[in-house]
């Protein structure tokens, strides 16, 4: 009896028991919001505390975690369609025909996944264009921090954005999905010497069809969100490896010019300790606060915001507009004009503007433009971090001066993308000529 | 031990090895590469469009040639368009009657009625490909494996 009284001690002073249900949400101490961080698994992966200049919504847009929500929705809408869509090249343009016409909801689910999938597109590349001119590839004051590498993981994660876009809108095997592998592929045969053999494996042999369709449809649905995933939860690591938003290292930064130097006085991680590598962060500023607060509930709050927020933006979208889908997949004609996706315009005006002659050299501009140039621009940004010899005040705010000339070299390549590809939306008809969009395009028969 | 874990290591890379050897193809089905287009006295004079060879087969009475429909640029099918008046060409040292150009629906290249880029991004002119009359039922045959000039006529006796 008296060992019973003994258990039976008021459980609320145990670490990390709590008797109310929604204790880890609606923290009622700084003690129970530690607590959350540290015993609950869907909150683990945040910080304990957090500077409030970092939740700022007009330094970062939250772009980074509007573009996860996307991936998250894509996932959740992608599960009923792989249920429900056949990869055969008999079948499929049926199977999606019944998704988008038979069974319940599948028109809105399709348009869900193919608007967050669009909308992700954009969102990662706003992200990488903010990560940019905001410098927040930079180290600041921490021991141990690697942000170019994140920076790099981030280039990867837009690259398999493309390419899971890519390969997701062959699937329904339509006219639009024949001829983007068709134009697709034939760009990576263009380069010299191995092309022809990576075409070969890209579509399972020397012609478009079900070895074609089975490939691209196994990279999309396993391969390459397995390879986003695992780059997602490496990027969100290091978020947290490297102290946080480049912007709180400025804060720290700043504040070290008018104090005197201190030496770091807290390490978040054990292995910090232990090594003494971790990145790490003095106390008086996280912890002082005027300038920091706990992660929950506003760091979590404005998380569940932009989550909820971006899920209710798609889910209304995709409700008022259906998804396109063209006719069946045809070899034996090529639309006209045969136009990519919005985010692949500015690509198909390069490829189209690039060949180039010297004397009788010919070089297609389908390796100009479909593989030199990108390639250009996917070292190019991989390298930067280390070519910017901006200093470490630079990072974390926007349009800092001593950024200025890299930042509007940025501006104007992003500039010439964004052109290009309302070039290709809005100007191109029939034989990829120029029309106003007033004009009215020919009538030309839809066979030759 | 380390005999153990060499043979682990040599048992995962060639399991690895296997994985992505067996992604490359040994066959290829393709479609044969010489087709039988038909008797040809069926073909129209001027220009007739087989869509499933993405070929363009003339015809001039008893000539005959064929010019691919595929564009050197990126692949798709090119279109013809008749010319408001025929012109005649001499290429390649043969004088060749055009009655229509070429336009690509993907990248805008245009070809001339001989097959000649002539502008847009196109880096070759169209292929010309060999055509024969099969010696058992005399059909038009055409042999898309190898490229021919544009002096080529097939004259049928």
């Amino acid at each position: 009896m008296s060992a019973m009284q003994e258990d039976s001690r008021p459980t609320q002073t145990a670490p990390g028991v709590h008797p109310r249900r929604w204790w880890s949400y609606q923290p009622q101490s700084d003690r129970e919001s530690g607590d959350a961080i540290v015993s609950n698994f869907l909150l683990h992966w945040f910080p304990a505390k957090v500077t409030k200049s970092s939740l700022d919504w007009g330094y970062s847009f939250w772009l980074g975690a509007a573009s996860a929500a996307l991936y998250l929705l894509l996932i959740l809408s992608g599960f009923p369609l792989l249920f429900l869509y056949i990869p055969s090249v008999e079948r499929a343009y049926a199977s999606v025909k019944d998704i988008e016409y038979v069974v319940a909801f599948g028109s809105w689910i399709r348009s869900v996944h193919r608007f967050a999938a669009h909308l992700m597109v954009a969102a990662v590349f706003l992200h990488l264009v903010r990560v940019f001119l905001t410098g927040a590839y930079k180290n600041g004051v921490g021991q141990g921090q690697r942000r170019e590498w994140n920076w790099i993981l981030g280039v990867g994660m837009l690259l398999l954005t493309l390419f899971l876009s890519f390969t997701g809108y062959l699937l329904p095997w339509d006219q639009l999905a024949f001829w983007a592998v068709t134009v697709g592929t034939n760009i990576a045969s263009s380069v010299p010497l191995v092309g022809p053999t990576i075409r070969e494996l890209l579509i399972g042999g020397r012609t478009i069809d079900q070895p074609t369709l089975i490939r691209f449809y196994a990279l999309h649905v396993f391969v390459l969100p397995a390879l986003l995933s695992l780059l997602f939860v490496y990027h969100v690591w290091r978020i947290r490896k490297d102290g946080g938003l480049a912007r709180a290292d400025r804060e720290l930064l700043l504040e070290r010019k008018a104090e005197q130097p201190a030496a770091p006085s807290k390490t978040y991680t054990l292995l910090g300790i232990a090594r003494g590598t971790a990145p790490t962060v003095r106390t008086d500023s996280l912890e002082a606060p005027d300038r920091a607060v706990n992660a929950v509930p506003d760091l979590t709050r404005r998380a569940a915001i932009v989550v909820l927020g971006t899920i209710a933006l798609v889910s209304i979208l995709s409700a008022l507009i259906r998804s396109p889908l063209e006719e069946a997949a045809n070899p034996l004609i090529t639309p006209n004009p045969a136009k990519a996706p919005w985010y692949f315009l500015w690509l198909q005006e390069i490829v189209t503007d690039t060949t180039f002659r010297i004397g009788s050299l010919t070089v297609n501009g389908a390796f100009i433009g479909g593989v030199l140039l990108p390639g250009l621009l996917i070292v190019v940004l991989t390298v930067w971090p280390w070519l910017d010899k901006s200093p470490g005040a630079a990072a974390g705010t926007w349009f800092p001066a001593n950024r200025k000339t890299q930042n509007l070299v940025f501006i104007g390549i992003a500039i010439v993308i964004i052109i290009l590809t309302l070039i290709g939306v809005f100007l191109r008809g029939p034989y990829w000529q120029f029309y106003w969009p007033w004009e009215a395009w020919p009538s030309i028969p839809t066979r030759i | 031990m380390k005999a153990g874990l060499g043979a682990g290591i040599a048992g995962l890379a060639a399991q690895g090895a296997a994985s992505l050897r067996s992604l490359v193809p040994n066959v290829s089905y393709d479609a044969p590469t010489t087709v039988k287009l038909g008797p040809p006295l069926d073909f129209p004079d001027g220009l007739k469009f087989l869509p499933d060879e993405r070929l363009f087969v003339f015809r001039e009475g008893k000539t005959f040639y064929a010019v691919s429909a595929v564009c050197t640029h990126l692949g798709c099918t090119v279109r013809a368009e008749a010319l408001p008046r025929t012109e005649t060409a001499t290429v390649e040292g043969k004088a060749l009657r055009l009655t229509h150009r070429f336009l690509c629906p993907c990248h805008g290249s245009k070809y001339s009625g001989d097959g000649t880029n002539v502008s847009g991004p196109a880096p070759r002119p169209l292929a010309w490909y060999p055509l024969s009359v099969a010696p058992d039922d005399g059909q038009l045959v055409v042999d898309l494996a190898v490229e021919v000039g544009r002096d080529f006529r097939l004259v049928i006796a």
